[in-house]
Parts: structure tokens; C-alpha cells; sequence
């Protein structure tokens, strides 16, 4: 085996789906997306299995597994554990290099990151403890409505006009909502309008780092397209393109965080790169 | 506490237990006993009284359910920690005090003891809000010499000259002692984890016998630069150095401090109350002693203060001096003034110095443990991904 060749897994566990892709020494050679469930760790072994299944490989075949997300340290399988906040970054950047930020919206947190020039975190930001701007948010906010998370996105994008939603605390939101709808607001401007509350407040928190631009959005909420054009308009900025499935790019880039170590071992066998000693 | 291995395993309440129990044996004595509250208040003129000062802020989770019964929830958890403790009949010192002393610094602090003054007879100095104003440090120097009235009314003594000069000297050679041991972290790497040297300064803190402590502070001292001469270093060269700002770096409240060193960093400079600038001023006694002690404690920086240019200046210096390679700022949560002065932080360290930057705002639960690991494990990573630039 020559020093490029092999596979490296990047697996992502999250508060609410676990994500496994593998990599070549050319690219992607398979991802698979399944929910978290209960228990962290099986979610992740689940995972991998289902990745290692899809592109025809051993796991005799992976050279090394990164692990990231919420469960990173609950995979003993894994060689290493990065957060989410490295390999997103490096996902993004080896699937649009022109990326120079981004917003990753998960389960519980959403996330601004910058980019230095060469693809290295310039700076990053997080929604302190509070659910307002996160997956969470938005599962609450579709059940308040009774309708399920697809349509809720759906919804959103076919308002006249967004109610205005002052609320940003899930219980707070929760009981306006309510009082919304008794007072005959359609569910799809009282959708608009919780989308529009979510964009300004994960815009305001992005555009505290500085220069926020070429951004892309990433992670399971950016499926939802009335967000993103939400969170477009309150940055005043189309999303650049990725080229992938937006929910992988953590295990893309632990992934990659996977490949580059092995080959940083091999160029320099004693330096240890990244890893925490606990000394 | 060893001051030899420089071990200390105690938490917060179980030195502030056994210090209670020192504490009242020395009140059998005939001790008086000052409570004090804030880096402004000038202890010299406490200690020329000849009482023993004790810190009554509160670091813990604890009692904060009890403050919550009067104060608002949303207050930064040191004022509600340090009323809680007074209140609930869980802090061992406080019912031990003969007084305490508050300085109106941030509304939280001064509105809470208002109340906190129905506890215990309290004397709360009033603070200049612009201390470079001329007209702030003749303004202060009168606060003192109130202070100096309201201690001898109560105490029922006379604070005399000679005391008053031989209580700075005491606060003069503490603080060169202590600076000095700040300093040993200059080397790379350093002789002693950030958190080993909070747990041990915090605790070394109560104390009762003046003159003990000074021999403390200068085993620990030499037992520091023992182990640099010797290369026994604390932990290895790759851990990246960081600069702590803010709030949050005593024991007890310690969370954060606790993460980032479990996370692979290393803190190896604190700014602010607890740290290493506060050690620079010293007092000149000159012919007036209290002016002399009013113009040291009016250089105190805090967030409180407006502009509190000199916070910034120091921050700036200390990124060089300690070869810093992030900077942590930590603010309490409902703690105005801090947290809007973390944009100014935050300028310093990215724009000046084009350092990885983390500002934290928490409080003293564990609540947000499992997020905070994931921000301060990033940080950690953005500097070491980052070194090669
Ligand atoms: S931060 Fe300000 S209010 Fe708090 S102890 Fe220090 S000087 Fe006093
Ligand atoms: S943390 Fe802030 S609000 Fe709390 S006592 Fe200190 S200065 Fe006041």
C-alpha cells in the first residue's frame, strides 16, 4: 500500500442524526445519514457499519476514524475525536475552496466560523445555552403548529405576510405562537415569521465576526429552504454552493482530518500532531 | 495544601471550613474581624486596625437558590452567591465578621448590599465611576478616611500612623511576592498548571497570621523557580499558552479554568482580579499614608470603571510578555459590564495580535458543561491547526 492509498472514515455523532463518510485519496467514496436514537454510541458504530456497507469495504481497510459531534467521545473505535467546529471547516473548504464562512445549524447549537486563507479557523461563535436558534427551536415551533418539519419549511415560504415573533425562548415562542393562531394569523405567516426570527438572530450572532462573507450553510437545518432564504436575506447574501450533501461535512472533514494525520505521521514519524496528551 | 509540592486538593468550602475554625479561635483572642467584598477595598487600613481581613464573595452554585427567594434571577451569580451564603447560614465566616465593607463598583453589587447590609453592620465606600477625572482621586482619598472613621467607630480603636505604614509594608511585600510568582510562568513551559496556582493562591488567601502568609507565598516561590532551574516542568511544551481575562479565575468558581487545562490548553497569565496586574501598584507611603493607599486602589482596573483604558493596555503587554497564544475572556452571565467590554477585548487580541480569541459567558452551574466543552475544545484546536501559519 503506498502512502496515499487506504480509506479513512470521519463519523459525526450529533444530538439528533450520526453521520459516516469514507475518503479515498481522490474523494467521497460513500456517506450514509441515520438518527441518533438514544445512544450515542451505537448510533456511531450503527453508522459506520451502514458507510462501510455502502462503499464495499473492510474495516480492516480503514487506516484511521476520526470521530466529531456531540458523541465524539463516546466512540471507543475511534482514533482520535476533533469537534465539530475543525472538521466543519475542513469539510467545507475541500468541497468549495472559494468558502471563506459558515453557519452550521445542529440539533442544539448553531455555529459561526471564519476561515483564514489558507482553511484554518480564523474565529468561531456559538449560541450560548439558550435552544433559540437550533434544530430544537424549529422541531418545537412545527409541533406548536402541528404540522411536521418538511412542511413547516414548506409553509414558511409561501407567506403574504410574516407575523412578527418577539419571542426568541422556546417557551415564550411557544405560547406567542399559540396566541397567534387564536388570533387567526395563517400557520404560514406564523411559520415565516419564526423562520425570520431564527435567521435574524443566528445572522446577528454570525455577522459579530468580522468580515462575514462567501459564506455556506451547512449541517441538517440547512435543508430547509425557508431558512435559507431567511438567513440569505439577513446577510444580504446568496449561500455559496457545496457540492454534497450539507448534513456530512463534519464526517467529510474528520474524514480528511483522518487522511492528513496519517500522512503527516509518515512524512514525520516522531511529531505528533494534535493529539491532547493528558499530561 | 502543601506549599512545598504545591498540592492542594480542597475545595472552596472545605478551606473556608477550616479557615472558620482558625478564625474563631482568634476572635477568643481578641481579633476583630473585617469582611471584605472587592479588589478596591484597601485592606492596609483594615489590617493598621489590626483586625484580619476575610474574603466573603461568594464562588459557588450552592447557595444561590437562597438568594433567588430576594434578588432577581437574572443577576451575575457572584452577587446572588455572596448574599446567598450570607442569608442561608452556609458560610462559616460570615457570622464571624465584626463588619463588612462593599464598594459601589457594578449596580448588582451595590443595589444587593443595600440588603446585604441588613445582615451585619456594613460600611459601602463610594467609588469614582472615572477614575482618571482629577477630581475622582480627592474625592477617593476622602472615602478612605471615611473608612478609616467608620473602622475605628466600630472596631473601638485608633488607627495610627505608624500601623497604618506598617500594614503597607505587609501589602507591599505580599505583593511583590506575589508578582513574582505570577512571573515564574513566564517560562516556557511553566512550572505550575493555571489551575494548581488558583486552587493554592485562593486558599493561601485565608489567612490569619500576616507574617505566615509571606512565608508561604516565598516557599512557594522558590519551590517555582526550583523546578524551572531543574526542568521540572508542569506539562509539555505543546500545550498552547493562554491568557485568562475577565471573571472566573478563583476556586469555586472555577468551571472553565477547569475545562480548558482538561481540554489540552494551559493558562498561563491571569489579567484582572486574582492575577498578575494588580501586583504591579504598590503603595508609596510618602507623609500621608491613606493618600498614598487611596491612590493604589484607585488604579484597580475593572469593568466598572469607564473608559478602564488601562485593562486594555495590559492585556496588550501581557500577550507579548507571557507569549500568549489565545486568549480567553470570561464573563458572568446578567454582568453588564464585562460582557460589553469583551468587543474591546476582542479588538485587542484579533486585530492587534491576530490571536485566537474565545469570550465565554456562563454562569456557576454545570448546566452548560457538555457546550462549553465543545467551544473550548475548538479553540484549542484553532490554535494548534493554526500554529503553522
Ligand atoms: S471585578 Fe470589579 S467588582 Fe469584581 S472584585 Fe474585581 S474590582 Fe471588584
Ligand atoms: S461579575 Fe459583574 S455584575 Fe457581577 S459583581 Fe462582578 S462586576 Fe458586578
Amino acid at each position: 500500500m503506498t502512502a496515499v492509498n487506504g480509506f479513512y472514515a470521519g463519523i459525526d455523532v450529533g444530538s439528533l442524526t450520526a453521520k459516516s463518510v469514507i475518503i479515498d485519496h481522490s474523494g467521497i467514496v460513500a456517506a450514509k445519514i441515520i438518527r441518533t436514537g438514544a445512544v450515542p454510541q451505537k448510533a456511531g458504530e450503527a453508522v459506520f457499519q451502514k458507510v462501510l456497507d455502502r462503499a464495499h469495504c473492510r474495516r480492516e481497510e480503514i487506516r484511521r476514524i476520526v470521530a466529531t459531534g456531540y458523541g465524539r467521545i463516546s466512540l471507543p473505535f475511534a482514533d482520535k475525536a476533533l469537534t465539530e467546529i475543525s472538521c466543519h471547516a475542513k469539510g467545507v473548504r475541500f468541497l468549495n475552496p472559494d468558502v471563506a464562512s459558515l453557519i452550521d445549524i445542529g440539533g442544539q447549537d448553531s455555529k459561526a466560523i471564519t476561515l483564514n486563507k489558507d482553511g484554518s479557523v480564523a474565529d468561531f461563535i456559538m449560541n450560548d445555552r439558550c435552544a433559540a436558534g437550533t434544530g430544537r427551536f424549529l422541531e418545537i415551533m412545527a409541533g406548536a403548529l402541528e404540522v411536521n418539519i418538511d412542511d413547516f419549511s414548506r409553509l414558511s415560504v409561501r407567506t403574504g405576510e410574516p407575523c412578527q415573533i418577539n419571542s426568541t425562548c422556546i417557551v415564550f415562542a411557544e405560547s406567542e405562537v399559540i396566541s397567534l393562531l387564536a388570533a387567526g394569523n395563517s400557520r404560514s405567516d406564523i411559520a415565516a415569521g419564526l423562520h425570520q426570527s431564527i435567521a435574524r438572530r443566528v445572522g446577528t450572532m454570525a455577522r459579530r465576526l468580522k468580515p462575514f462573507k462567501n459564506t455556506a450553510f451547512v449541517g441538517g437545518v440547512a435543508k430547509n429552504q425557508g431558512l435559507c432564504r431567511a438567513l440569505e436575506n439577513v446577510l444580504g447574501a446568496g449561500f455559496m454552493p457545496i457540492d454534497a450533501d450539507v448534513q456530512i461535512t463534519g464526517a467529510l472533514g474528520a474524514a480528511i482530518f483522518a487522511k492528513e494525520q496519517v500522512l503527516q505521521e509518515q512524512k514525520n514519524e516522531c511529531h505528533d500532531v494534535g493529539t491532547y496528551k493528558n499530561d | 495544601m502543601n506549599v512545598m509540592t504545591l498540592e492542594h486538593t480542597r475545595t472552596i468550602d472545605e478551606v473556608k471550613t477550616s479557615f472558620a475554625l482558625a478564625l474563631e479561635m482568634a476572635k477568643d483572642e481578641g481579633h476583630k474581624v473585617v469582611g471584605c467584598l472587592c479588589s478596591y477595598f484597601p485592606r492596609e487600613v483594615a489590617w493598621a486596625a489590626g483586625a484580619i481581613t476575610v474574603g466573603l464573595c461568594g464562588t459557588t452554585q450552592g447557595p444561590i437558590e437562597a438568594a433567588e427567594q430576594v434578588l432577581p434571577a437574572d443577576q451575575c451569580p457572584m452577587v446572588k452567591a455572596t448574599y446567598g451564603r450570607a442569608i442561608n447560614n452556609t458560610c462559616p465566616i460570615f457570622p464571624l465578621a465584626d463588619c463588612i465593607v462593599g464598594e459601589t463598583t457594578c449596580d448588582g453589587r451595590k443595589k444587593m448590599y443595600e440588603v446585604l447590609g441588613r445582615e451585619k453592620s456594613m460600611h459601602v465606600m463610594d467609588l469614582p465611576q472615572k477614575p482618571e477625572n482629577p477630581a475622582a482621586l480627592r474625592y477617593w482619598i476622602d472615602e478612605v478616611h471615611r473608612l478609616k472613621g467608620f473602622l475605628e467607630a466600630q472596631l473601638d480603636c485608633r488607627i495610627t500612623h505608624d500601623a497604618l505604614l506598617a500594614a503597607i509594608e505587609q501589602g507591599n511585600r505580599e505583593r511583590v511576592l506575589l508578582k513574582r510568582i505570577h512571573q515564574c510562568r513566564k517560562s516556557h513551559p511553566v512550572p505550575i498548571m493555571g489551575l494548581d496556582l488558583v486552587a493554592l493562591s485562593t486558599s493561601m488567601s485565608y489567612t490569619i497570621d500576616r507574617k505566615h502568609y509571606l512565608k508561604e507565598l516565598e516557599s512557594v516561590l522558590e519551590e517555582l523557580r526550583r523546578r524551572i532551574a531543574a526542568k521540572q516542568f508542569a506539562c509539555s511544551a505543546d500545550r498552547p499558552r493562554i491568557l485568562w481575562t475577565g471573571l472566573g479565575n478563583s476556586l469555586g468558581c472555577d468551571k472553565v479554568l477547569r475545562l480548558v487545562e482538561q481540554s489540552g490548553g494551559v493558562v498561563v497569565c491571569q489579567e484582572g482580579c486574582g492575577g498578575v496586574t494588580r501586583m504591579d501598584d504598590q503603595i508609596d507611603p510618602g507623609d500621608d499614608p491613606i493618600e498614598a493607599i487611596a491612590r493604589r486602589y484607585l488604579k484597580v482596573t475593572c469593568a466598572s470603571m469607564s473608559p478602564n483604558n488601562t485593562r486594555f493596555e495590559q492585556i496588550d503587554r501581557l500577550i507579548t510578555e507571557y507569549k500568549i497564544q489565545g486568549v480567553i475572556d470570561l464573563a458572568w452571565q446578567s454582568c453588564h459590564a464585562f460582557n460589553i467590554e469583551s468587543f474591546r477585548v476582542r479588538e485587542v487580541v484579533k486585530e492587534k495580535h491576530g490571536l485566537p480569541y474565545l469570550h465565554i459567558v456562563t454562569d456557576y452551574s454545570q448546566s452548560d458543561v457538555g457546550q462549553l466543552k465543545v467551544r473550548i475544545e475548538g479553540f484549542i484546536e484553532q490554535i494548534k491547526f493554526g500554529l503553522g501559519r
